[in-house]
């Protein structure tokens, strides 16, 4: 009996469909008191003083703190790699000097209720000078906008053009050049468990707790460690139940230290559960680029050369790793495309907005929409179909892995296979049809197609928080009982069915009598957490390794028993039995019984006694292909490069501008799927956070550097209503690289539906005789009836 | 999380609110359904001293028939002016409206009461009670006055329930014999408020037609049609009731979900096509 | 200020004082450490914090504590008296994954509970309208909407587990 390749349903789904999990919120400690953060109420304000007296009246207040206190008591919060040659700063838990966004913490107050902390918080009276805020990125380059960080001397976090070959030349040599404006809007996560902390100390062994709605408690433990000059064996950060992280629970915000500095301080349990508005301010923000693209191409659809320039608008600074993700914008450009001369000019501004976080697809989705809006322009002139102007450019399959001109490692891949599958799905060819019959009714359907790569476990060198490494400990009791241990973790993701499932495979049990452990750092080995999909791959892989010598060490102990070599034997269904004679078997269980309680046995005496075992895997793909960084100076952030297409049909109503989504298809390549059930439920999950972008959710700050969107009154996010049924397929390109061939499936399904569904609104649009590219997200009625009349005002102003 | 603190009282009859509500005057909030008030107090944008619960007062949850008029309580809840039969029957277009607020959570709780008196400017409710003539009863320790639709919404958020005052009951009067209505609504998500609404009723034979429409000013706006349709529905006299919309959506507003020129611009659009459905449903 | 507060939640009688300021959502979690339900964003969008008030689903973010004074509720904790012995509602969602990180799951199933209480044989529109006060961003819905059909066809077999599909 295998395990990998089932659909088996989530470890932990019992347990959280009971309503029994347990989140932080959940967690209750004696003496436990409460925080309250004041925020900033202005974008950018100088802190001219800070008055806590009247707080400090109201009954139940036990303490208040100012950025004073913890500038005196605390290091800077070092940020996660200092390898990417941003421009540095100094973070601590609460602003210091100015506050540079609304909603920045300034100042806390701990109480004995959350009622009279967040009461003591609105008593602090905080004096500001009100400065002009930098709200626009545009603005924020020209001579004279006011400074975020004074010291800067611009607004540039950083910059960074590269060039290969000569797109000038190509571009002026092209048959046809296009051109594009791409802008999508700043959105996030939105988990529907905020971010919440439990600090506690023990003052007499010197230890602190956390309990975080974390994503990488190791990582946070180091940050935390350093921030609070404490030993790292001095913290402990537990990661219980998360309800929903998608990047956005990755550290350091300043919440963190500062709970654990004021437990430390009180000696007593704090806890601080946010409030979905605080979340929406300060709880880490995304997506904000604009993408101005050129390309030139030849009649037969080759785009040979592309020139962007991409502007982020990243948020005010901060410890916190989301700026990194214009890095990544930029750096996949052209992704699946074999454009030979390519220029990109990156430039990361920071503003008076909420600081960046990570978030799911990390960048990815930016280009991919850029390109594939690219893909589909050319298609429109060359009038070529949009699926053939994809594949005259895409990498061939017996190119892998592929070098990029961005220094990008390509490991495995069918782009042919997986367009040809989708557009087979799909229909493709019979949709003109439906289309024609649908006007006849009246009606405005569009067909659009994209092709996204979503390259996962990401490595950035002297980074504490993304690295292409893991490690897995893997126990097997003197009962036979296998406990799973791992640096990666889960905030709501699957991953740990899916390694039990690896562990089942190799050790020939059940996933049911696995148990596996995460997210605790005194309990599994150091490990980076959960991004970037990297969770399988890597912890997923080192359990494997890990499992494996367990396997072997078994075997052994087994051959002895059964008298036959250790190669005659299988471990399946909880025994380990002799190749073709079924019969002849040892138990699983009374092998490990053997290893521990008869250690001195002839059959186990020659083994080290234990069944207990802890791998790190390291990915290929980075020693193999290219050093970091590559003789051209160039980095490889991936291990590994899952993609797919995706296809959407949707209706608009050209009067109203609203865009329903009829269907949305898509075809990955995940390389080995270990749990097909997981990695759907994980691209539905994408799919809808695609279209929530595509479509619906927007923060919108207003000149003042107001965020207009709040709460989840003004924030919108689709429901089951306004999303169609998802339709999936897969084809598998094993990964090289690591032994499980597999390449992540959390990312995936971001970039495709976006770029998919704009195709799909141009080409209704153009059954009404209308030109039109969409480019700006999100697509609200608003923003497409805009369009919409742009192009009827147009064509009435040059009748042809 | 509220953090001002604050009185709570839950009187059972209507007379104790109404006393309780003079005693406290501005200082007092109703508290009905609390789907707009308590996320309200959450986000502290209302810090009311003392909350009057009305959901233990039985006497304001009512649907009845009254001759010509369908009189509800103030405290009926969504879900059950979306599923009456009297309203099903004689206000379709009421129960239309009903069906599309909020979620079934929402309806469950949420009052008509609350929703006439928040008076958010493209509520589900006030297009429908325009087209159809209501009336509200208002009361308070000391009177008792009806008010006509037109005359109930004074502004943004603002209607003419002044303080001590309650919001008891409103009667809206059956549609006519053979009179088509509809109710349409545009909106970003389901369950969001509508980015624009629209209400119509036509009597049979086109005798009268009323169209409102919400979302396009502080509160929703009436056009008496009747002139436009004198015909019968057709794309001229369509053209001019778009136009008629247009004209009285000179004060919309531009929102996150809508600028000023797309809520006019829609203003035509849902006119048109709640015009073209209630002409379809005449009998 | 302080004030009483007798409920029966899960056909079990409390009684507490609860702060004023208290939404019922808290009371539930903090006072009767009933932690299953869930708060999401305390405006009455998200779903979250979905219990059974007098028989109808609610939003207990959007109701003051004190105004739940003699009423009835029941929570996720009402429906299954351990993580083993479960609903037929929620071991739908366990066999069909309608869920990820479990934090909408509590409100899910408890409007899947109204849903299936008011329509039994509910279309995938009347399904996904049912649920459309609940917001989840891990699952996209469709695992959750094949679980309540999986569900609704359990509850008319008896609890059982449909004939083949
Ligand atoms: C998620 C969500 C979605 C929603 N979607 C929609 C929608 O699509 N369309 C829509 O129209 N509405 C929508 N609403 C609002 C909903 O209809 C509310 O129920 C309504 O606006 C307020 O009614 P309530 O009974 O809840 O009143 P409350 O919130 O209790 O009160 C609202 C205000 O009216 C006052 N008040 C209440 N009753 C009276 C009375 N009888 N006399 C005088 N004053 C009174 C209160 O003091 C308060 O100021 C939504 C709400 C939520 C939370
Ligand atoms: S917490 Fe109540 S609806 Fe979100
Ligand atoms: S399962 Fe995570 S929000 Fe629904």
């Amino acid at each position: 009996m295998k395990y990998i390749g089932k659909g088996i349903p989530g470890k932990n789904n019992q347990i959280l469909t009971a309503g029994k999990g347990t989140f932080v919120g959940d967690i209750t400690l004696p003496g436990m008191c409460h925080l309250a953060v004041v925020r900033s109420p202005y974008a950018h304000a100088r802190i001219k003083s800070i008055d806590t007296s009247a707080a400090e009246q109201v009954p139940g207040v036990i303490t208040t703190i100012t950025g004073e206190e913890i500038v005196r008591n605390t290091k800077p919060i070092p940020t996660h790699s200092s390898a990417l040659g941003e421009k540095k700063f100094q973070f601590y838990a609460l602003a210091i000097g100015k506050a540079r966004y609304v909603g920045e913490p300034v100042a806390a107050v701990v109480a004995e209720d959350r009622f009279t902390a967040k009461r003591g918080a609105e008593l602090i009276n905080v004096i500001y000078e009100d400065l002009p805020p930098v709200v626009d990125a545009e603005k924020a380059l020209e001579a004279g906008s006011a400074l975020v960080v004074d010291e800067w001397g611009d607004n540039i976090l950083s910059s960074r053009i590269e060039v290969h070959g000569d797109p000038d030349a190509r571009i002026k040599a092209a048959a046809g050049t296009v051109r594009g404006d791409v802008r999508t809007q700043r959105y996030t996560g939105c988990s529907i468990e905020p971010r919440g902390y439990i600090a506690s100390y023990d003052r007499y062994r010197a230890k602190l707790t956390l309990w975080a709605s974390t994503q990488s408690p190791h990582s946070l433990r180091l940050f935390l460690s350093e921030t609070l000059g404490l030993r790292e064996s001095q913290i402990q950060v537990i990661e219980p139940h998360v309800g929903g992280a998608f990047g956005l629970k990755l550290p350091t915000f300043p919440e963190e230290p500062l709970i654990c500095y004021l437990a430390i301080k009180l000696e007593r349990p704090v806890r601080w559960i946010e409030e979905r508005t605080e979340n929406l301010l300060a709880g880490g923000h995304a997506r904000e680029m604009r993408l101005a693209f050129e390309a030139g191409y030849e009649k037969d659809g080759r785009v040979t050369a592309l020139k962007v320039r991409l502007l982020a608008d990243v948020g005010a600074p901060s410890a916190l790793c989301g700026w990194g993700m214009a890095n990544v914008a930029a750096f996949l450009i052209p992704a699946v495309y074999k454009i030979p001369d390519v220029k990109v000019e990156r430039i990361t501004v920071v503003t008076n907005k909420c600081p960046w976080n990570a978030y799911r697809a990390y960048g990815k989705e930016a280009s991919m929409l850029m390109l594939e809006r690219m893909m589909d322009m050319v298609a429109e002139r060359t009038g070529l179909d949009r699926a053939e102007v994809r594949l005259r450019n895409f990498i061939q399959p017996n190119e892998f892995p592929y070098k990029q001109v961005s220094g990008a490692s390509l490991d495995s891949g069918n782009y042919q296979r997986v367009l040809a599958s989708a557009l087979e799905a799909a229909d493709w060819s019979g949709f003109p049809a439906l289309q024609a019959s649908a006007k006849k009714r009246g009606e405005l359907i569009g067909i659009g197609l994209a092709y996204e790569l979503t390259p996962e476990g990401g490595c950035i060198p002297k980074s504490s928080l993304l690295s292409a490494y893991d490690g897995t400990r893997v126990q097997v009791s003197p009962k036979g009982e296998v406990t799973i241990m791992t640096g990666v973790t889960s905030p709501g993701c699957g991953n740990e069915t899916g390694i039990a499932q690896i562990v089942a495979d190799e050790l020939g049990v059940s996933p049911d009598i696995i148990t596996v452990v995460q997210g605790d750092t005194d309990t599994c080995p150091f490990g980076l957490g959960n991004s970037s999909s990297r969770s399988v791959i890597f912890g997923g892989s080192a359990a494997k390794l890990a499992a494996g010598e367990l396997r072997d060490k078994m075997s052994r102990v087994a051959a002895r028993m059964l008298e036959v070599s250790p190669e005659d034997l299988e471990l399946d269904g909880g025994k380990i039995v002799v190749k073709g004679a079924p019969s002849r078997s040892v138990s699983f269980a009374d092998v490990a019984s053997t290893i521990y309680r008869d250690a001195f046995t002839l059959a186990a005496c020659d083994e080290e006694p234990g069944l207990d075992t802890t791998r790190y895997f390291r990915h290929g793909n980075f020693d193999a292909m290219n050093k970091q960084p590559d003789p051209e100076g160039r980095l490889n952030f991936y291990s590994t490069w899952p993609n797919g297409a995706t296809i959407a049909v949707v209706r608009v109503d050209i009067e109203t501008g609203m865009v329903t989504v009829l269907r949305l298809l898509s075809v990955h390549d995940a390389g080995v799927l270990i749990n097909p059930m997981l990695v759907n439920a994980n691209l539905h999950g994408a799919f809808a956070q695609s279209l929530g972008g595509a479509l619906f959710e927007n923060l919108v700050y207003d000149e003042a550097g107001q965020l207009q969107t709040a709460s989840f009154m003004d924030y919108t996010m689709p429901t089951a209503v306004d999303l169609p049924n998802f339709e999936t397929k897969h084809e598998e390109t094993p990964s090289p690289f690591n032994p499980l061939g597999a390449k992540g499936a959390g990312e995936s399904g971001i970039s495709g539906p976006m770029a998919a569904v704009a195709g799909a609104i141009d080409d209704a649009l153009r059954q009404a005789g209308l030109s039109v590219h969409v480019m700006e997200m999100p697509l609200t009625p608003n923003r497409v009836w805009k369009y919409i009349v742009a192009a009827k005002n147009a064509q009435r102003g040059n009748p042809q | 999380m509220i953090s001002e603190e604050f009185e709570f009282r839950a009187p059972t009859k209507l007379a104790e609110a109404l006393s309780l509500l003079e005693r406290y005057g501005d200082d007092a909030k109703i508290l009905a359904g609390g789907m707009s008030l308590v996320p309200m107090m959450t986000l502290g944008l209302v810090r009311p001293k003392t909350v009057i619960s009305f959901n233990h007062i039985t006497d304001l949850n009512f649907v009845i028939d009254a001759k010509d008029v369908i009189r509800i309580g103030a405290m009926t809840r969504h879900d059950t002016v979306a599923h009456h039969d009297l309203i099903k029957k004689h206000l379709p277009l009421l129960a239309t409206a009903a069906v599309g607020i909020g979620d079934v959570q929402v309806r469950h709780r949420g009052t008509i009461g609350g929703s006439l008196a928040h008076a958010d400017p493209a509520a589900d409710y006030p297009p429908v009670m325009l087209v159809a003539g209501a009336q509200f009863r208002i009361q308070s320790a000391k009177g008792d006055r009806m008010v006509k639709a037109a005359e109930f919404f004074t502004g943004l958020m603002q209607t003419a329930v002044g303080a001590g005052e309650v919001l008891s009951e409103i009667h809206v009067p059956k549609l006519p014999a053979g009179a088509g209505s509809a109710y349409l609504r545009l909106h970003r998500v389901e369950g969001s408020f509508p980015i624009v609404n629209a209400a119509a009723v036509i009597e049979k034979g086109f005798k009268s037609a009323r169209v409102a429409i919400g979302g396009v000013g502080e509160s929703a706006v009436m056009i008496d049609v009747t002139k436009h349709l004198s015909k019968g529905v057709s794309d001229q006299s369509l053209r001019a009731i778009s136009d008629a919309a247009y004209d009285a959506s000179g004060d919309a507003y531009g929102d996150l979900n809508g600028d000023t020129e797309y809520r006019r611009a829609m203003a035509r659009v849902y006119a048109q096509r709640v015009i073209k459905a209630a002409a379809a449903q005449i009998r | 200020m302080k004030t009483p507060v007798e409920v029966t939640v899960n056909k079990k009688k409390y009684k507490v004082e609860v702060d004023t300021r208290m939404i019922l959502a808290d009371m539930l979690r903090e006072e009767l450490r009933l932690t299953g339900t869930h708060i999401g964003c305390g405006t009455g969008n998200c779903g979250a914090c979905t219990v059974v008030l007098n028989g109808e689903t609610v939003k207990s973010c959007c109701i003051i504590a004190a105004d739940a004074n003699g009423q009835e509720i029941t929570t996720i904790e009402g429906l299954s008296s351990s993580a083993t012995e479960l609903h037929p509602i929620q071991q739908a969602f366990v066999e069909n994954q309608g869920l990820q990180c479990g934090y909408c799951t509590p409100g899910m199933v408890l409007s899947t509970l109204q849903l299936l209480k008011d329509n039994p044989n509910p279309t995938e529109d009347e399904i996904r309208h049912g649920i459309s006060g609940n917001l989840c961003r891990c699952t996209g819905y469709q695992f959750i909407v094949q679980s309540i059909q999986d569900a609704a066809k359990r509850l008319s077999n008896g609890g059982q587990p449909g004939a083949s599909q």
